[in-house]
C-alpha cells in the first residue's frame, strides 16, 4: 500500500478511475461510451507523443520550451515541400522530420556543450521556429494531398490511427527506458550530473541526444496533426509546451530531474483530457478549464508532499 | 543546574531508529563533546535541538523548564545557535549580509542601514580576531576556512546561550583551529553552554569538559574528560577494539601505471610509477594539485603535456569512460556531490559502474543488477535494511562502500581513491583500509590521496609528496614519518 501511494503512476490511476466513476454516474449516457473515450484519446494523442519526449528531458533534469514551435515548423515545412516544391510525399515527411531533429540538435548542442541555460536557449528557439513556420506558410496551407492525410485520418480495428501512434510511442519508450542502458542513463544524469560523468556516462552527448529525440517526437506530432486536419497552420502547438510540461509533472516528473516514468506522460495528458472532456459535457465555460487544471496540478503535488510526510512520520 | 537537558529523546525514520532514548545534559560554561560514529545519531540529535526535526518521544528542558522547539526561528529565540558542518552561506552576498542574514539593522525610516551593518560586522569580526575578513567581501571570494569562520561568526552574532558546533574544524588549518579554540574557551568563561561534535579525538581531549557518546542511536554515557582516554573512547564509540593496521606489503616490481612528465592545470612535470599490488600514497596540502592529477589519469580533466601508460600502453584521455574501459576506477573526494546518486537505490548506484554486467541477452535486467548489488552489499558489509534503500539514507561509511562496490564491479586494475575516509567513523575507516589492502593483495594498483597522515603511513608502501603541483619527494614507507612528510608538503 505504501509503495502504491508513493508511486505517482498508481496514485494517478486511482485518481483517474475515481474521476471516471464519478463522471460516469453523473453523466450516465454521455461519458462512459466508446465514442467519447476514443474522442478523449484522439484529443490527447498529439500532446502525449510530445509529452513522451518531454518526460525524457525532465528525467534528465532538462526541458524544452520550443516543442510547440517545432510541431508547427515541421507541419508547415512538410506542407511547403509537398505543395509548393512538389517533392514526393515520403521525401517531404523525411525532410520535415530532419528539420525537427536539426532544431533539437542545435538546442542540445548549445545547452550541453556550450552551457547555455536550457530555459533561455529553448525560449529563443521557440521564437525562431515559430517565425520560420510563419514565413514558410503565411496564413497556412490547406488541402494537403489525400495520401498524406490518410496517415492521420484512417482507422485500424475501429480506432483512429493517431491513437495507435500514441500507444506505440508510449509502449516503445516505456520498454526502452526499462530495458536499455542507453535510456536508463537519463535517470543518472538527472540524479547527479557530475557523478554520472565520473561514472563513465558521456553526459554532454547524452543530453544533446535527449534534445534531438524530444524534437524528433515533436516533429512526428507535427506531421500527425497536419495530416489529421489536412492542413498545416503556423499556429499549431501554441501553448503546447506548457500543457505538456504540466502533464508530465502531473505524471510524476520533477523539475530537478531523476524522477518520472514514461507511462506517466500518458497518464498526465489523459488526466487533463478527461477533465477537459467532463467540463465540456457538463457545459462548464472553457475559461474554467485552465483554472481547474491549475488547481489540480497544485493539489496533486501537494498530495504527494503530504503522503511523503505521513510516511516519514509513521514509519 | 543544567542549561539544557534532553530526557529520553527518541526519533525514527523509515526503516531506521535514529535515536533511542537519548539523554544529554549540558551546563552553563561547559564544553560538552558529543562523540559517535557517522550514523550514530549525532546529526539527528542536533536537528532536534535546532527545531528542524521533532522527536517522537522524550522531553527537552531549558533552564529547568520543559519546552518544545518548533522550528529554527524558535530555536534562535530560545538562544540556540548552530554552526553546520555543511556551509549554509549565500555565495553571492557579502560577509556582513550573511552574518546578519535575518537581522539587518534598519534606519529611522525602516530601510536597511548598510553603514550600521558594516560597523556591526567589523566589530564582531575584530572580537573574534578575524581581521583578515572584510565585511564587504563576497562569500565566493573567501577560502573554505574563511567561510567556516564566517559561519561561526554568524552563529555568534545572535549571542546564543547554547552553541552547537558540528565538525567545525573540518576545513580549518591548524592556526585557524587554534583561534577557534581560544574563542570557544572565552565563550565558556562567559557562561555559554557549548556542544561540540568532532571526529578529531585530539581536539576533544584538548577542549571538552565532558564527553558523551552515542552508538547506533543509543546513549552510551557521559564522562568527565579526566576519566576518559582515546582508547576507551574509541572502544565506546565502536563497541569493540579496533585492531591496528597490519602493514603487509603486496607490492611487486611489475609496473602497472606510469606517468611521464605530466603537466596540466594545477600540476607540472609529474612522473611516477605504480606497481601491481602497491598502495601508493599521495600526500600534500589541500590544493597542492593531487586531485587534478587524479582527474587527469581518469580522463576527467585535460592535461597539456606528458604521457600516461597503463601496462606499457598509452592511456587515452578525453572522458572517464575510456579510462574505465581500460581498467581504471576513481573514488572521488566528495561522496555526496561527485560519487553518489543520493536519490537512487544502492542497486542503481552499484550497477552504473559496469552497466554491461547488468545485461541479459542484451537487455537490462533488474534481477541481475540486484544480484550484483547483493553481492557487494554482503562482501563489503554495507549496513542497510535492503539494497532498494536510497543511498541518501546511509551513513558516510556505508555510502563510501557503495561507491567502492560500484568500482569493484568493474574489476579495475588501478583504483584511485581520493580522501576515502574523510568524514567516516573509526570502525568504517578500518574496514575501508582492509578492503584496500585486500585489493592490493589481489594484484591491483592503488593510488591513495589522503590528508590523513597516520592513515597514509599505516597502509601505503610508498608515499609521494606533492607540493605546489610538483613532486616534492618520494619516500618508501620505512623512511617516512609524519614530520618528514609535513616538511616536504609545506616547505
Amino acid at each position: 500500500m505504501k509503495q502504491i501511494l508513493q508511486e505517482r503512476i498508481y496514485l494517478l490511476i486511482i485518481l483517474l478511475v475515481t474521476v471516471c466513476l464519478v463522471a460516469g454516474i453523473t453523466f450516465p449516457t454521455n461519458f462512459l461510451t466508446f465514442s467519447n473515450f476514443s474522442q478523449i484519446l484522439l484529443n490527447v494523442s498529439v500532446d502525449t507523443i510530445v509529452a513522451v519526449g518531454m518526460m525524457l528531458l525532465l528525467i534528465s533534469g532538462s526541458f524544452d520550451l520550443s516543442v510547440g514551435s517545432v510541431v508547427a515548423l515541421t507541419a508547415c515545412l512538410t506542407a511547403y515541400l509537398m505543395q509548393v516544391l512538389h517533392i514526393p510525399i515520403p521525401m517531404a515527411i523525411v525532410l520535415g522530420l530532419c528539420a525537427a531533429l536539426v532544431l533539437g540538435w542545435i538546442n542540445g548542442y548549445l545547452v550541453a556543450y556550450k552551457g547555455i541555460n536550457a530555459m533561455i536557449q529553448t525560449l529563443a528557439m521557440m521564437g525562431i521556429a515559430r517565425g520560420a513556420a510563419l514565413m514558410l506558410s503565411g496564413s497556412g496551407s490547406q488541402n494537403l494531398p489525400y495520401w498524406f492525410n490518410t496517415i492521420g485520418q484512417s482507422k485500424l480495428l475501429g480506432i483512429q490511427m493517431p491513437i495507435w501512434y500514441m500507444l506505440l510511442t508510449v509502449g516503445i519508450f516505456t520498454f526502452l527506458f526499462k530495458k536499455t542502458i542507453f535510456f536508463r542513463r537519463y535517470y543518472y544524469i538527472g540524479g547527479n550530473e557530475k557523478a554520472a560523468d565520473l561514472s563513465g556516462i558521456q553526459v554532454k552527448k547524452m543530453k544533446m541526444l535527449g534534445f534531438v529525440i524530444s524534437a524528433g517526437l515533436a516533429g512526428v506530432a507535427g506531421i500527425l496533426i497536419s495530416s489529421r486536419l489536412g492542413a498545416a497552420l503556423p499556429t499549431f502547438g501554441r501553448g503546447l509546451e506548457l500543457r505538456v510540461i504540466t502533464a508530465v509533472i502531473l505524471g510524476g516528473a520533477s523539475l530537478t530531474g531523476g524522477y518520472g516514468k514514461i507511462p506517466g506522460a500518458l497518464l498526465g495528458t489523459l488526466f487533463m483530457g478527461i477533465i477537459a472532456n467532463i467540463m465540456v459535457i457538463s457545459r462548464v465555460s472553457g475559461y474554467w478549464q485552465e483554472i481547474i487544471l491549475g488547481i489540480i496540478l497544485i493539489l496533486t503535488l501537494g498530495l504527494d508532499k503530504l503522503l511523503l510526510k505521513r510516511y516519514a512520520q509513521t514509519a | 543546574m543544567a542549561k539544557i537537558k534532553l530526557h529520553r529523546i527518541s526519533k525514527s525514520f523509515p526503516g531506521v531508529k535514529a535515536l533511542d532514548q537519548v539523554d544529554l545534559e549540558v551546563s552553563e560554561g561547559e564544553i560538552h563533546a558529543l562523540c559517535g560514529e557517522n550514523g550514530a545519531g549525532k546529526s539527528t540529535l542536533m536537528n532536534i535541538l535546532t527545531g528542524n526535526l521533532q522527536p517522537n518521544k522524550g522531553t527537552i528542558s531549558i533552564d529547568g523548564h520543559p519546552t518544545k522547539i518548533n522550528d529554527p526561528q524558535d530555536a534562535f529565540a530560545k538562544g540556540i545557535s548552530i554552526v553546520y558542518q555543511h556551509l549554509s552561506l549565500s555565495e553571492n552576498l557579502s560577509v556582513a549580509e550573511n552574518i546578519y542574514a535575518n537581522g539587518h539593522p534598519i534606519n529611522s525610516i525602516g530601510f536597511i542601514s548598510y553603514a550600521e551593518l558594516y560597523r556591526m560586522t567589523d566589530r564582531l569580526l575584530q572580537e573574534l580576531q578575524l581581521d583578515g575578513i572584510r565585511p564587504k567581501t563576497k562569500i565566493l571570494n573567501l577560502s573554505a576556512a574563511q567561510k567556516q569562520m564566517v559561519e561561526i561568526a554568524k552563529a555568534l552574532a545572535k549571542n546564543p546561550s547554547i552553541l552547537i558546533l558540528d565538525e567545525p574544524t573540518a576545513s580549518l588549518t591548524g592556526k585557524e583551529a587554534a583561534i577557534l579554540f581560544s574563542l570557544l574557551r572565552a565563550l565558556r568563561k562567559g557562561g555559554t553552554a557549548i556542544i561540540y561534535i568532532s571526529h578529531r579525538l585530539e581536539e576533544i581531549f584538548m577542549l571538552a569538559d565532558k564527553i558523551s557518546v552515542l552508538k547506533d542511536g543509543k546513549y552510551q554515557g557521559t564522562w568527565p574528560r579526566e576519566q576518559m582516554n582515546e582508547g576507551k573512547l574509541i572502544k565506546t564509540m565502536v563497541g569493540r577494539n579496533v585492531e591496528s593496521l597490519k602493514n603487509e606489503s603486496h607490492s611487486t616490481a611489475e609496473p602497472l601505471l606510469s606517468l611521464r612528465n605530466l603537466s596540466g592545470d594545477g600540476f607540472t612535470d609529474i612522473s611516477f610509477d605504480l606497481a601491481r599490488g602497491e598502495i601508493l600514497g599521495l600526500a600534500g596540502l589541500v590544493g597542492a594539485g593531487r586531485t587534478p592529477i587524479a582527474n587527469a589519469i581518469f580522463g576527467a580533466e585535460e592535461y597539456r603535456e606528458g604521457e600516461i601508460f597503463l601496462n606499457g600502453q598509452h592511456l587515452p584521455g578525453g572522458h572517464p569512460v575510456k579510462a574505465i574501459q581500460k581498467g581504471i576506477a576513481y573514488v572521488p573526494e566528495d561522496r555526496a556531490h561527485l560519487g553518489l546518486f543520493l536519490e537512487m537505490s544502492i542497486t542503481d548506484n552499484i550497477a552504473i559502474g559496469n552497466p554491461k554486467s547488468t545485461l541479459k541477452k542484451g537487455w537490462y535486467s533488474l534481477g541481475k543488477a540486484k544480484k550484483i548489488a547483493e553481492k557487494y552489499t554482503n562482501s563489503l558489509r554495507i549496513a542497510t535494511p535492503g539494497i532498494g534503500q536510497k543511498t541518501i539514507n546511509l551513513s558516510g561509511g556505508n555510502q563510501q562502500k557503495v561507491v567502492l562496490g560500484k568500482w569493484l564491479n568493474t574489476d579495475p586494475e588501478v583504483l584511485i581513491v581520493n580522501e576515502p575516509t574523510h568524514g567516516i567513523d573509526v570502525g568504517a575507516k578500518f574496514e575501508i583500509y582492509e578492503i584496500l589492502q585486500f585489493l592490493a593483495s589481489q594484484g591491483k594498483g592503488i593510488l591513495m590521496i589522503s590528508s590523513d597522515l597516520p592513515e597514509l603511513l599505516g597502509i601505503c608502501d610508498t608515499i609521494l609528496v606533492i607540493n605546489k603541483g610538483k613532486v616534492a619527494g618520494k619516500l618508501p614507507i620505512a623512511e617516512a614519518t609524519e614530520e618528514k612528510l609535513m616538511a616536504l608538503a609545506s616547505y
